[in-house]
């Protein structure tokens, strides 16, 4: 018997993420565990050159201190720099450089369409999609086009909401998650009951997308705010392969 | 007589020749066949500066408390990192799960799609990446001039 057409329409989505810049930051047990490992090194340490230069120049103040004052000879013109002196350049010199917040502008200011918010965790891209006479905040989807494979398809939906100057390395040819749904029944005809949703995944390789052209409503949101803007049965199968 | 004696030496030398090129060849023989010398690790071998007395540390010795906190610490960093990794273990379980059923229904659809999805994708290893640091990259960051000069020494067998 001939394979009768499907009725199902066949849609791929591109999840995009922009992966973490900085670290997160440390548990409780994380820092207490690291002090304590710190200690440890420290305890089963030998003395280093700059240490036992140190003490010895210490040893040395110390002893001129107690016999008085007398025999400078060592010392009229010479300076001599001590590793104290150095220290403290050093720490000067640290204090004087100033590294960049790692809580940025767009933190402070909830600006969900920058990707310099949260460097510390993945980025997801929503974009708004109108579905059958509804507005719907989805991953970006197109149609599955006959004589193309579903990463293609995936990569088109990407190169339409974003632009083609995008660089984003797509992990596989096997799609990550499928969301099913049927049409409601005014639509439903005999070859439509539905769509299957085919979900890929991506990470994003270009930093700035000051060329990207898009057209419609984005959103950069991490796996957490997903919940304010995917419906709950979406959301169900999109959470599953999503990594916090 | 007179002509069989110049014979002679001329015999005796190129026999002492040929005696003393085969006992260089066996010199040479014997010296490439034993081992070659073994590369040593420089990491493995403490400069004998390093084993000095005066090096050595001098702190007080640990209180009880403070072994008995450290200890009682392990604990609690053992079960953190148990539950961690379980997380992540059951967090991968998840993921294969949702990209198996999602091949089913591929395959559901059609069978040429599902053979295109599960065809490896060459272009994917090697994957290289940069790790994430503490601080965002700075704008207009100018970092100190430096040269850099290798002095690793180089051993050949």
């Amino acid at each position: 018997t001939a394979a009768a057409p499907r009725p199902w329409r066949l849609f791929g989505a591109m999840c995009l993420v922009r992966l973490p810049r900085i670290t997160q930051p440390l548990e409780k047990e994380e820092e207490e565990i690291a002090a304590l490992m710190g200690q440890i090194e420290l305890e089963k340490s030998h003395y280093s050159d700059h240490e036992i230069r140190k003490l010895q120049e210490e040893e040395q103040l110390r002893r001129r201190k107690e016999s008085a004052y007398d025999d400078d000879d060592e010392a009229p013109g010479k300076t001599v720099i001590m590793a104290q002196d150095l220290e403290d350049k050093w720490e000067q010199k640290l204090l004087q450089f100033e590294a960049a917040p790692r809580i940025t502008d767009a933190d402070k200011n909830n600006n969900r369409t920058s990707l310099n918010r949260k460097l510390d965790s993945n980025l997801m891209l929503l974009v708004k999609q109108k579905i059958g006479n509804q507005e719907l905040w989805l991953l970006p989807q197109v149609e599955w086009q006959p004589g193309e494979t579903l990463r293609s398809t995936a990569e088109r939906a990407i190169a339409t909401f974003l632009g083609d100057h995008i660089q984003a390395k797509i992990l596989g040819n096997a799609p990550y998650g499928i969301y099913k749904y049927k049409f409601p029944r005014a639509i439903r005809t005999e070859d439509n009951v539905g769509a299957k949703v085919f979900f890929f995944k991506a990470f994003l390789q270009s930093s700035d997308l000051s060329q990207a052209e898009l057209k419609e409503d984005y959103l950069w949101v991490t796996k957490d705010e997903l919940g304010d803007y995917l419906k709950s049965e979406y959301l169900k199968k999109v959470n599953r392969f999503l990594l916090d | 007589p007179c002509r069989a004696q110049p014979k002679k030496k001329k015999k005796v030398d190129v026999k002492r020749e040929q005696a003393q090129k085969d006992r260089m060849k066996k010199k040479i023989k014997k010296l490439e066949k034993a081992a070659p010398e073994m590369i040593p690790i420089e990491d493995f071998i403490t400069p004998l500066k390093y084993s000095d007395s005066n090096r050595v540390r001098s702190l007080p010795p640990l209180s009880f408390e403070e072994t008995e906190r450290r200890v009682l610490l392990m604990k609690k960093w053992c079960l953190f990192k148990q539950k961690q990794d379980k997380a992540e273990w059951k967090a991968i379980q998840t993921l294969v799960e949702a990209q198996q059923e999602a091949l089913k229904e591929l395959r559901l659809e059609s069978e040429e799609l599902y053979q295109a999805a599960i065809r490896r994708d060459e272009g994917l290893f090697p994957f290289e990446r940069d790790g994430p640091n503490y601080t965002p990259p700075l704008p207009g960051y100018d970092p100190p001039e430096g040269k850099c000069v290798d002095i690793t020494k180089v051993y050949t067998q």
